[in-house]
């Protein structure tokens, strides 16, 4: 994988499942970050240019995760497990910047609230607590194309990650770069199973790393309304709106780097109930 | 160049003379027009704006030459303070650009300020009065604070090729265009094919008998996606200025996210590469010309030009492009090293500014006498990208390590007003008359921009370019971080860095 150079990679076995890590190894002293994907992705998908922005200064870890074999279903305690492996496998002893994208955010949620410990600070892009019906209808929709083979699959997931000016800005070249990824990706259905089912919000409020809560303001596979919740459900959080859509990974890499880097440099610089405001270039 | 120890020479006449303001600017182009702006709005009224020539503009004043455009898009490369809906075109080209500068002058009343045919001939720190003594082509000033805005591209910069002072045809460099000159039908030569020699070649090509290109280093160009903006666009953006501000973030967040480019990331070198050359693929398919326009070194070493007209120009039967070195200039022909030999009516001379020896800095002399020149023999730097030890009370804008790889300069320029506007704020509100940065900040800031530009294309990319001082081998042009880290690092005013001094009986 080329997401830095010198990267270091490796597996570890959690749950008898494969777990594919990838390490920046040299840092600044300061906390490692470790990056959670999403749903559709695999670390190098969502952090092709998150990963090698934040590791100019500071050490970077991410993992795809890894499925049950068998057909069998992926629980939050597989996930959860997983981030914790990764994290005392790699930078044990000492807590981290713990960043969860998507689904990641999810992942991170439980991870922090289970196990305060590893979480220095935490950083929620894109996520959610519990599934609403709007989620439900998108999953049904993915899950009816799936099953039926369709091609319009690919183009559902293009449509509904990416913010409609975002499409629409891109010169005819980009645009059908986003195209062929999207037709490479998919997600496994028992991630979508998972999805269908979250609902830990009662846990959510007893996290206490101080946190940052990003939202997309065009976010049609994760409404923004669920990053607003998370911020008043998370004690010590500070927020920020984002103009893009889910695919915010994609879409403004370098302001989601920037929002990353200076939090977790200083967590506690910005008070609890703060929100950013968008800054004028 | 004019001794300006010399122009200083005799000083109580001219202190005598002077006009005293709190702060004096020196340039007109868009940092010094942008400066004046934000102090007027301050509210200071006691400043001026020292400019050369007899109209204001910097750049845009001087490069009229055809096909002048920006390549930073409109609604990007102007104020943020100052938006303009209006923008005709998403690249908008020179005269449109130095009609916004001059409008956005005269709406906010500094033209009043500026003071124009006032070259700075020198400018001496007097330790006495904690003031600026600074002689112009026309009158003298005293001024608390001193800010060079003289920009970066400002001093052409002529090639040290023999015999190119004994050519008798036409001769100009691209940034003092001479327009009484008709290249219709001539034999013309362009030297140089960087950012405006690309954009003049395909307008000379249109009416030159015969143009012949001479390239020492082929660029990289990725295509212009130029398109002009619908009334109904100009209209939204009038009416809903809030999309305006949108588009402006788009286009830097997309700016700022092109940053590991320079810093060897693989996967996005390999997309600005694949974008270039198949651009050159697209448009040029003999592969012997295809070759010759292929460069030799990592993207991003040098600027990554634009351009869309470029490359196919030299499909045209009128056009040559030449590589094989200039040998000599003679009196009317270029002589090339493998001895052949191309005869001109007239020559066009496009390569660059004065940037690592900047002309400015050899007419300003700070603690006991120092030349800023000088002071920086071995190489420029600034704390904060802004301010020297041994030079109270000066600010350098467009200076050290305030250069882009991928981005508009203007969001420097505003970092650096922010930067300023804070200092004087902080003089102000505590009577001190005198902040000198210490040498301990001035190193160390020098240091940390060293460690920054380790592993950046600039240094390890193979190429020649003018982000690199020659006398020291250090990134000196060039800010080797994100923009964000600019305005972050640079655009806040942190007094730590500094001493400072009040004369009890003269406040700011």
């Amino acid at each position: 994988m080329s997401l830095y150079p010198d990267l270091k990679e490796g597996t570890v076995v959690v749950d008898g499942i494969d777990v594919r890590f990838y390490d920046s190894q040299r840092g600044n002293g300061e906390p490692p970050v470790v990056l959670l994907h999403g749903m559709e992705g695999s670390a190098e998908k969502d952090f092709w240019a998150l990963f090698p922005m934040l590791a100019f200064t500071r050490r970077v870890i991410t993992f795809d995760f890894g499925l049950p074999k068998d057909g069998q279903d992926l629980t939050l305690e597989h996930c959860v497990a997983q981030a914790q492996a990764v994290i005392e496998k790699l930078a044990p002893g000492s807590p981290v910047a713990l960043v969860g994208y998507s689904f990641g955010a999810v992942v991170a949620e439980a991870t922090a609230a289970r196990k305060p410990d590893l979480v220095a600070s935490l950083v929620l892009i894109a996520g959610w607590m519990k599934t609403d019906r709007h989620q439900l209808v998108r999953n049904g929709i993915w899950r009816e194309l799936a099953q039926s083979g369709s091609s319009a699959l690919s183009d559902f997931n293009l449509y509904s990650s990416y913010s409609a000016h975002y499409l629409c800005a891109r010169t005819e070249r980009d645009f059908q770069e986003i195209v062929e990824k999207s037709r490479r990706s998919s997600i496994s259905p028992v991630v979508i199973k998972l999805s269908d089912n979250i609902d830990i919000g009662a846990e959510v409020q007893t996290i206490s790393a101080p946190t940052l809560v990003v939202g997309c303001i065009h976010d049609q596979i994760v409404d923004v309304s669920h990053s607003r919740e998370l911020f008043g459900a998370i004690r010590d959080s500070r927020y920020v709106e984002i103009e893009a859509g889910h695919a915010v990974v994609q879409e403004r890499p370098a302001e989601l780097f920037m929002l990353i880097d200076n939090f977790v440099a200083a967590p506690h610089a910005t008070s609890p109930g703060d929100v950013y405001a968008t800054s004028t270039p | 160049m004019m001794n300006s120890q010399n122009v200083l020479a005799d000083n109580e006449q001219l202190q005598k003379e002077a006009e005293r303001v709190n702060v004096a600017i020196i340039g007109s182009g868009f940092s010094g027009t942008g400066l004046a702006i934000q102090l007027k709005r301050s509210g200071e009224e006691s400043f001026v704006v020292l400019e050369r020539e007899h109209s204001l503009g910097g750049t845009w004043r001087d490069n009229h030459y055809p096909g002048a455009a920006c390549d930073v898009q409109s609604h990007l490369y102007s104020y943020s303070f100052k938006p303009k809906p209006e923008w005709s075109r998403v690249y908008a080209r020179q005269p449109e650009i130095l009609e916004y500068l001059r409008d956005c002058a005269t709406s906010e009343g500094v033209d009043r300020h500026m003071r124009f045919d006032s070259e700075v001939l020198g400018a001496a720190w007097i330790e006495e009065s904690n003031e600026w003594l600074i002689s112009t082509a026309n009158g003298s000033y005293l001024a608390r604070v001193l800010v060079t805005a003289s920009g970066h591209l400002s001093d052409p910069k002529y090639p040290n090729i023999p015999g190119i002072d004994d050519f008798k045809g036409a001769k100009f460099h691209s940034a003092r265009w001479d327009h009484d000159t008709s290249l219709e039908g001539k034999r013309v030569g362009v030297i140089g094919t960087g950012a405006s020699a690309i954009q003049i070649i395909p307008e000379v090509a249109k009416v030159a008998g015969k143009l012949t290109v001479f390239q020492r280093s082929a660029p990289y160009v990725v295509p212009r996606m130029d398109r002009e903006y619908s009334t109904a666009e100009k209209n939204m953006f009038a009416r809903l200025p809030h999309t305006a501000e949108k588009l402006r973030r788009d286009l830097f967040w997309a700016g700022e996210a092109r940053f590991p480019q320079r810093r060897g990331i693989e996967s996005f070198i390999s997309r600005v590469e694949g974008l270039a050359l198949d651009h050159l693929a697209d448009q040029i398919k003999d592969p012997d010309l295809r070759a010759k326009l292929t460069p030799d070194y990592a993207i991003g070493c040098k600027r990554v030009l634009i351009s869309n007209e470029y490359y196919p120009t030299y499909l045209r039967e009128n056009v040559e492009l030449e590589t094989q070195g200039i040998e000599r200039i003679t009196e009317n022909a270029v002589v090339m090293k493998d001895g052949s030999k191309h005869d001109l009516d007239a020559l066009i001379v496009s390569t660059g500014f004065e940037t690592s020896d900047l002309p400015i800095s050899h007419r300003i002399h700070g603690t006991d006498g120092l030349l800023l020149a000088d002071h920086w023999a071995r190489g420029e730097q600034a704390y904060a990208c802004s301010t020297v030890n041994g030079f109270p009370n000066l600010f350098i804008m467009n200076g050290p390590n305030s250069g882009l790889g991928a981005g508009s300069i203007i969001f420097v320029i505003e970092s650096q007003i922010d930067y300023i506007l804070g200092a004087l704020d902080y003089l102000h509100q505590n009577g001190y008359t005198r902040m000198e940065v210490t040498q301990d900040a001035e190193m160390d800031f020098a240091a940390m921009i060293d460690r920054n530009a380790q592993g950046t294309v600039w240094l390890e990319g193979g190429c020649k370019s003018w982000y690199v001082d020659e006398r020291n081998g250090r990134l000196s042009t060039i800010w080797p971080d994100f923009m964000s880290r600019f305005r972050d690092s640079n655009g806040v005013f942190r007094p730590e860095a500094y001493e400072v001094r009040s004369l009890a009986e003269q406040k700011v």
